[in-house]
């Protein structure tokens, strides 16, 4: 979603191509993201004329305060719709900054490490609101990634497993 | 308006701009080096918001006030001492990832 896009494509910026086909993954609910990937990737193609990227929609796993109950079935409803997606495109890496939308495809690479099916390496950025404390998808998903970013000193203090590497975006 | 695809070109020729707490306002408008005054408005925000004004505003980048103070501090805000707002460095990222996957 909206901010989500925005520090996800300059966490991009600067990736080489070894990053490389690119699968964006967001929620159906969401009108503008779409239109900001396009935009990055087709500037991306001026320089990197056989960049390659595809746009996945997935159900939205939760509305901003719904209730605990209701999320875990809707948060278990995208699990399994995300599994063949995960399983589909088998990534190597899965990069993601905090909506909803990135638990369920996190935890169903887990799930598929697990099964050693595929092995993807789960890189968690922190979104650069967050000064203070995580976000629940920070907080859920600092058990489950490889590699858990954050981009303001008190939070690497409080969360002594994550990597800080200043203001990335 | 009520809704633009892009305020970049607004943002770029105004002298001063007052918005809400979001992120992606707020940063847009310190990348353009404008001076930029937070509005916090309880009722509509999260409390994550108000941690990045309130950091910004603790690091000296912006100033805040809420909805009934806005105007006092129109009148009274000097705006000379705000600092000027460094870029972030998505190159450092990149570099972290490539170590990561041993692609120095």
């Amino acid at each position: 979603t909206g901010g989500h896009t925005t520090e996800i494509l300059r966490l991009l910026s600067c990736l080489s191509e070894s990053y490389s086909p690119r699968h964006y993954v967001f929620a159906d609910s969401d009108k503008m993201s779409e239109a900001k990937i396009r935009s990055f990737e087709q500037k991306r193609a001026e320089t990197f004329p056989k960049s390659q990227f595809t746009l996945d929609r997935i159900p939205r796993s939760r509305e901003v305060r719904q209730s605990w109950t209701s999320s875990v079935v809707t948060t278990l409803y995208s699990i399994l719709y995300s599994l063949p997606l995960t399983y589909k495109r088998k990534p190597d890496l899965i990069l993601c900054n905090g909506p909803g939308t990135c638990v369920p495809v996190c935890i169903s690479a887990f799930l598929l490490g697990l099964l050693r099916i595929k092995r993807t390496i789960i890189v968690y950025v922190e979104s650069i609101c967050r000064v203070e404390t995580l976000s629940l998808s920070g907080k859920i998903l600092y058990y489950f990634s490889d590699y858990f970013i954050v981009q303001w000193p008190d939070l690497k203090k409080k969360y002594p497993k994550s990597v800080y590497l200043g203001r990335i975006v | 308006f009520r809704f633009k695809d892009s305020l970049a070109e607004d943002v770029q020729s105004a002298d001063l701009v007052i918005s809400h707490a979001g992120a992606g306002s707020c940063l847009e408008t310190l990348e353009k080096g404008k001076p930029l005054i937070v509005v916090i408005y309880d009722k509509l925000m999260d409390n994550h918001q108000l941690e990045l004004a309130k950091q910004l505003h603790r690091d000296g980048y912006v100033l805040y006030c809420n909805c009934s103070t806005l105007v006092e501090t129109l009148q009274s805000m000097d705006l000379s001492t705000l600092k000027p707002f460094p870029p972030g460095q998505p190159e450092k990222f990149a570099s972290f990832l490539d170590k990561v996957f041993g692609l120095q």
